[in-house]
C-alpha cells in the first residue's frame, strides 16, 4: 500500500486551527536564537479526507476479534464488549487531568479503589497497584517489590527460579529486576518437577513465577508441594496471570499460596488488545508486602477518596501517573456485567473449549501432553516434519480458511513441546465457530500428506502473500528515509506498492 | 450471557464429546486443599442500562472535565484532537486486535507504525525509532538501562528539572544495577552548566535532560551534549511535551544521542494519566540496544512492499534472560492514534500549533505579570509552561480559578521542597485556550 508520504500534495492540508495565533508575540520573544530549527520539519501534506480513507484501507489489511476466531494460546482474544469503549470515553473521564486537586477527580478515584476491592475478592490478595501498563511492566513491578522484601530484611537473595515453559517476560522481567534467572525444568507431565524444585529453591532463591494453569495449559496438580517447598525456604511466590481466564471461583491464586498477582486485564478482562497495546498488567499483593507497592495507593476515609503514600519502603514509581485508567474503566464494568455467575461462567466454557479441542484434534495433532487442560491446549505439529511441512505452515494455511492462527512455536521445550500450536478459544466463541475451526484444522492435515505445496505457498487467500522477515534484517528499512536513500536498489515497481 | 455464546445444551454436548459427565472432571488436578468454596463476592451482574447509569453516576462525581480547560500540563497535556482521529481509532480492525506477529493478516497496524516511526525520525532528527513504549517515564528509564548496556558505565546524571515522576521512575528502573545516581543542579530555571562541567566524569554513562524541562525551560542542549561527549558519556534528551517539536531544534541537531519522548500531545486525550504512548530514537549504531518493537519494511512473496516486526533478536521472547528489555505488550493504538493526529496537522499544521502554543503562553506570562499579582522567579526562555511567584494565597487562587471552570497550574512546592518555591505555580498553555480565556484567568486572578 501506498504510505502516507506518497499521497501527500504540496500545500494540501488537513488540520483545523484557530483564526487566532496571538500573531502580535514575537516568535523571536518565545524561542531563544540557540532552539531555533535549521529548517522546518516535513511531515506530510494531506487532507482529512485522504486521512480517513488511507486509514481505513490500513484497517482492511487487519484481522481483528470482530472478524472471527482469534486462538492465539495464552493472550486470551475475547470479545471485547462495546458498551465498555463508551463508558471508558466519557467526557468526564477523558478530560481528566492526572494532576488535578483530589476534589476534582472523586469520580476515577472511586472506580479505581472499587476495582481494587473487587480484584482482590477475585483472586484472594489485599492490595493491588493500578500502575503496570503491561504484563512485562507488571512482571518487572513484582519481581522489584520481591527484591525490595529481601533487601528491607536484610536476606541477599539473588536468584529467581523461572519454569521452562514460562513466558520470554518471565526471564527477562527477573534479569531486569536484577536477580539471576534459574531455569526451572518441566517434568514428563508438563508440570514443575517437584524434585528438581526442591534441589533448586535455597535459601539464595526469591522465590518462583509461575502460570498456573501453565503456558502448557495445565493445572498444576503439585501445588500444595510447591507452596511449601518455596515458602519452606523463605521464597515468595509470583503468580503470572496470564492464564488467569481458567480460574474464575474455581481457585483464587491468593488461597494457593501466591504472595504476588499479577493480572492481564487486556486478556483475563476483556479490555482490548489495541494491536499491541495499550493494556494494563496491574499487581496484587499479599498484606505483608503492601509496603512495597509502587506509590501511591488510593484510600477512602469514609467521606472521600484520596492518594495515600505507600511510605518509604516502596519500590519508587515505574511509570508517570497512576495507570492506564481508561483500560481500569473497562476492566470494572465488564466485571459489573459478569456478575459473580457470569465470571465463573467464562472458566468453565473456556475450559470445556478447549478440551474440546484437543479431544477433536489429537488425532490429527499429536498434544504435547495427552490430559485435560485448563483453558488452552497445546497441540504439536511434528508428525508432519516427515511430509516437509513445519508448524508455520500450518498456520499460515488457516489464515486461507478465514482464521487468525493460534501461537505457534510456543512454549517450546523439548522433547514434549516442539512444533508446537497453542490454541485458546475464549469463552466468547461458541461451539459453532470452534466445530469450523476444528474441521479447517482437519482439512488441513490432510492437505499436508496430500498436497504439501498448498501449505508451504500458504496463505493464498490474504491481501498479501508470505512476509520475507529475513530481508528485512538483512537489509533493514526501517523508516521512509531508509527507502527513500535506497531507491535506485529497490526498484518498486508501481503494483509493489500501489496494491 | 451476551458475551458467553454457547449454550448450557451445547456445553453439555461438548463434555460428553470430551468423554467426561461434568466440568469437575477436567479440573481435578487442581489440589482440593486450593479450591475456592462457595460464590465470588462480588456484585450480582447488572444489564447494559443499569451499567451505564452507574458508571456516568461515577463520572459525575468528577467535575465537568470537558467545560474546565486547564492551566496545568506538567507532563499531560489538553490539546485538540481532530474528531477524524478518534472516529478511525474506533475501528475494530485497529483496536480488537493483537500483537502483529502475523504480519500476513496485520498489515494495516504494521504500515501505520512504520510511518509513525518515519515522522518521530523526522521531528527529532534521529536514525531510528522504537515507536512504543508505555510513557515518558518508563521510556526515560529504559534509555537510562540502555546507556548503561552501550557504556558499561553505571554512574548517571540526572537533571533536577526532569519530570519528578520521570525522574522516580527511572530510580526504580536502574535500582537492581546499584548505580550511582548524581542530581544535576539547575539554576534560573535551566540546568546549571557550569556545575554539569564540574559532574561529568569518565565513570559517567549518561546524562539525562529534559528539554524543554518540567518548569517548561528551554535548555541550551547543544553545549550539554558538547559537554557530555567529551567524557564519552551519553545524553539522553527526555521530552516530556512533543508539541515543542514543531518549532524547536531537533534533539538530532543538536547531538543528543536517546531521545526519550511523550507522545502524549499527538492525539491522545488526558485520560487521567494514560494510556499515552513514549517513543524512543536514536543513531543507527545504537540499534541493537534499543529494547522493544520496531517495525521494518521487506517484500512477500510476489515482491510487494510490506512490513513486519524486524530485528527481534533483542526481544525478550527469543533472547529471554538476555534480551535488552522485558517490553512485550506496548501502546501500539495510541502510536496509530500519533500517527493519525501527525497526519492531520502536517507540515503547516504542527509548526502553527506548536507556534501557537508558546506565543499564546507568553501572551499570558505578559498579562499575569502586569496584573501585579505575580512576580518571575527565573529569567528564562520557556516553551509553553512557565513559572510564576503568587502574591495571593494559593488556596484562594485555585477556588477561584476552579469556580470558574479552570483546572489551576500546579503548585511546584509538591515536588520541590526549597523555600524560594512556596506559592510558585507552574502554568501551561495550549491551543485549546483561546484568547478569551487567557483574558479571563487573568480578569479572575486579578479581582
Amino acid at each position: 500500500m501506498k504510505l502516507i508520504f506518497e499521497k501527500s500534495v504540496k500545500a494540501r492540508d488537513g488540520y483545523s486551527l484557530p483564526k487566532d495565533l496571538f500573531d502580535e508575540v514575537n516568535t523571536k520573544d518565545c524561542i531563544p536564537e540557540y532552539a531555533v530549527s535549521d529548517s522546518k520539519k516535513v511531515l506530510s501534506e494531506v487532507s482529512e479526507v485522504d486521512v480517513i480513507r488511507h486509514f481505513t484501507k490500513l484497517s482492511k489489511f487487519n484481522y481483528g476479534v470482530d472478524d472471527g476466531l482469534y486462538p492465539l494460546g495464552s493472550c486470551t482474544m475475547k470479545y471485547n464488549p462495546k458498551v465498555t469503549e463508551k463508558l471508558a470515553s466519557l467526557d468526564n473521564f477523558i478530560y481528566a487531568h492526572p494532576l488535578a486537586p483530589e476534589e476534582t477527580v472523586q469520580g476515577c478515584l472511586e472506580l479505581m479503589y472499587d476495582l481494587n476491592k473487587l480484584l482482590c475478592e477475585v483472586t484472594g490478595v489485599d492490595q493491588y497497584t493500578m500502575a503496570p501498563a503491561a504484563g512485562a511492566h507488571g512482571e518487572l513491578t513484582g519481581v522489584l517489590i520481591m527484591r525490595q522484601h529481601f533487601v528491607d530484611h536484610d536476606d541477599k537473595r539473588h536468584k529467581l527460579l523461572v519454569p521452562d515453559s514460562a513466558h520470554g517476560t518471565n526471564p527477562a522481567s527477573a534479569t531486569m529486576g536484577g536477580f539471576k534467572m534459574i531455569e526451572l525444568k518441566s517434568n514428563e507431565r508438563g508440570t514443575v518437577d517437584i524434585r528438581r524444585l526442591e534441589e533448586l529453591m535455597d535459601e539464595d532463591t526469591a522465590g518462583l513465577m509461575l502460570n498456573d494453569p501453565n503456558t502448557v495449559g495445565l493445572y498444576d496438580e503439585g501445588m500444595q508441594d510447591i507452596e511449601s517447598i518455596v515458602h519452606g525456604k523463605g521464597g515468595l511466590l509470583y503468580y503470572d496471570g496470564a492464564n488467569l481466564n481458567a480460574s474464575f471461583e474455581i481457585v483464587r491464586p491468593g488461597d494457593a499460596g501466591f504472595d504476588i498477582v499479577h493480572l492481564n486485564l487486556h486478556k483475563t478482562f476483556s479490555t482490548p488488545h489495541g494491536g499491541g497495546g495499550p493494556g494494563s498488567g496491574i499487581i496484587g499483593v499479599k498484606e505483608f508486602l503492601i509496603p512495597y507497592l509502587p506509590t501511591p495507593i488510593v484510600a477512602f476515609d469514609g467521606e472521600k477518596y484520596y492518594f495515600s503514600d505507600v511510605g518509604e519502603k516502596s519500590i519508587g514509581r515505574v511509570r508517570a501517573f497512576w495507570g492506564n485508567f481508561l483500560v481500569l474503566i473497562k476492566s470494572y464494568a465488564w466485571i459489573l456485567s459478569m456478575g459473580p455467575d457470569g465470571l465463573r461462567n467464562v472458566s468453565e466454557t473456556s475450559v470445556i473449549n478447549a478440551n474440546y479441542v484437543l479431544a477433536k484434534l489429537k488425532k490429527y495433532y499429536r498434544p504435547a501432553y495427552d490430559r485435560y487442560c485448563g483453558h488452552e491446549c497445546v497441540l504439536t505439529g511434528r508428525d508432519y516434519k516427515k511430509y516437509g511441512i513445519k508448524t508455520l505452515d500450518i498456520a499460515k494455511r488457516l489464515m486461507d480458511y478465514g482464521f487468525h492462527p493460534p501461537t505457534i512455536y510456543f512454549p517450546h521445550f523439548e522433547p514434549y513441546a516442539e512444533e508446537t500450536i497453542m490454541v485458546e478459544p475464549p469463552e466468547s466463541e461458541s461451539k459453532e465457530v470452534i466445530d469450523e475451526f476444528i474441521d479447517a484444522m482437519i482439512k488441513i492435515s490432510n492437505e499436508a500428506k496430500t498436497n504439501p505445496d498448498l501449505l508451504t505457498g500458504a496463505p493464498h487467500n490474504t491481501r498479501i502473500r508470505r512476509v520475507d522477515d529475513v530481508l528485512a534484517v538483512k537489509r533493514p528499512i526501517l523508516n521512509y528515509g531508509d527507502e527513500l536513500k535506497l531507491k535506485d536498489e529497490l526498484k518498486y515497481k508501481d503494483e509493489d506498492i500501489n496494491f | 450471557m451476551r458475551y458467553i455464546p454457547s449454550t448450557e445444551e451445547q456445553k453439555k454436548e461438548m463434555l460428553k464429546e470430551i468423554g467426561v459427565s461434568s466440568f469437575e472432571e477436567l479440573i481435578e488436578a487442581i489440589p482440593a486443599g486450593f479450591r475456592f468454596k462457595g460464590r465470588l463476592n462480588v456484585p450480582e451482574a447488572i444489564s447494559e442500562a443499569e451499567l451505564e447509569e452507574k458508571i456516568y453516576q461515577i463520572a459525575k462525581k468528577n467535575s465537568d472535565f470537558f467545560l474546565m480547560k486547564p492551566l496545568i500540563g506538567a507532563g499531560a497535556y489538553r490539546h485538540h484532537v481532530p474528531e477524524a482521529g478518534k472516529f478511525l481509532l474506533q475501528r475494530e480492525e485497529f483496536w480488537t486486535c493483537y500483537t502483529p506477529y502475523q504480519p500476513e493478516l496485520s498489515q494495516g497496524t504494521l504500515q501505520s507504525i512504520f510511518e509513525f516511526q518515519t515522522y518521530i525520525a523526522r521531528l527529532t532528527k534521529m536514525d531510528v525509532v522504537i515507536p512504543s513504549i508505555y510513557d515518558g517515564a518508563s521510556a526515560t528509564a529504559e534509555a537510562a538501562l540502555m546507556s548503561f548496556r552501550l557504556t558499561h558505565r553505571n554512574k548517571i546524571i540526572i537533571s533536577a528539572l526532569l519530570h519528578p515522576h520521570y525522574k522516580e521512575t527511572v530510580k526504580t528502573y536502574i535500582a537492581p544495577h546499584e548505580p550511582e545516581i548524581v542530581e544535576l543542579p539547575h539554576k534560573d530555571g535551566l540546568v546549571d552548566i557550569d556545575g554539569l562541567k564540574k559532574l561529568v566524569d569518565d565513570d559517567v554513562a549518561s546524562v539525562i535532560v529534559q528539554n524543554p524541562n518540567f518548569f517548561g525551560g528551554i535548555e541550551k542542549l547543544a553545549e550539554i551534549c558538547e559537554l557530555v561527549h567529551s567524557k564519552n558519556a551519553l545524553l539522553i534528551n527526555a521530552i516530556a511535551e512533543s508539541m515543542s517539536l514543531g518549532v524547536l531544534k531537533a534533539p538530532g541537531e543538536v547531538g543528543a544521542d536517546i531521545v526519550a519522548g511523550e507522545a502524549q500531545s499527538f492525539g491522545m486525550d488526558l485520560n487521567y494519566g494514560g494510556p499515552y504512548n513514549a517513543y524512543l530514537a536514536t543513531r543507527k549504531q545504537f540499534l541493537r540496544q534499543l529494547p522493544g518493537r520496531i517495525i521494518g519494511e521487506t517484500r512477500d512473496l510476489d515482491g510487494k512492499r510490506v512490513f513486519v516486526m524486524t530485528m527481534r533478536a533483542r526481544e525478550q521472547d527469543i533472547r529471554r534472560e538476555k534480551a535488552t528489555s522485558n517490553i512485550c505488550t506496548n501502546h501500539f493504538l495510541n502510536a496509530t492514534a500519533a500517527n493519525i493526529y501527525l497526519s492531520l496537522m502536517g507540515t503547516e499544521g504542527l509548526y502553527k500549533v506548536s507556534l501557537l502554543n508558546t506565543k499564546a503562553a507568553h501572551y499570558l506570562e505578559n498579562l499575569l505579570l502586569k496584573s501585579g499579582k505575580f512576580e518571575k522567579v527565573f529569567d528564562y526562555p520557556f516553551y509553553n509552561e512557565f513559572l510564576l511567584k503568587s502574591k495571593d494565597s494559593v488556596p484562594t487562587l485555585n477556588k477561584k480559578l476552579l469556580e470558574n471552570n479552570f483546572i489551576p497550574p500546579l503548585e511546584v512546592s509538591k515536588f520541590y521542597k526549597e523555600e524560594r518555591f512556596k506559592d510558585v505555580l507552574l502554568f501551561a498553555v495550549t491551543e485549546v485556550l483561546c484568547r478569551e480565556d487567557l483574558n479571563r484567568v487573568v480578569e479572575i486572578l486579578a479581582e
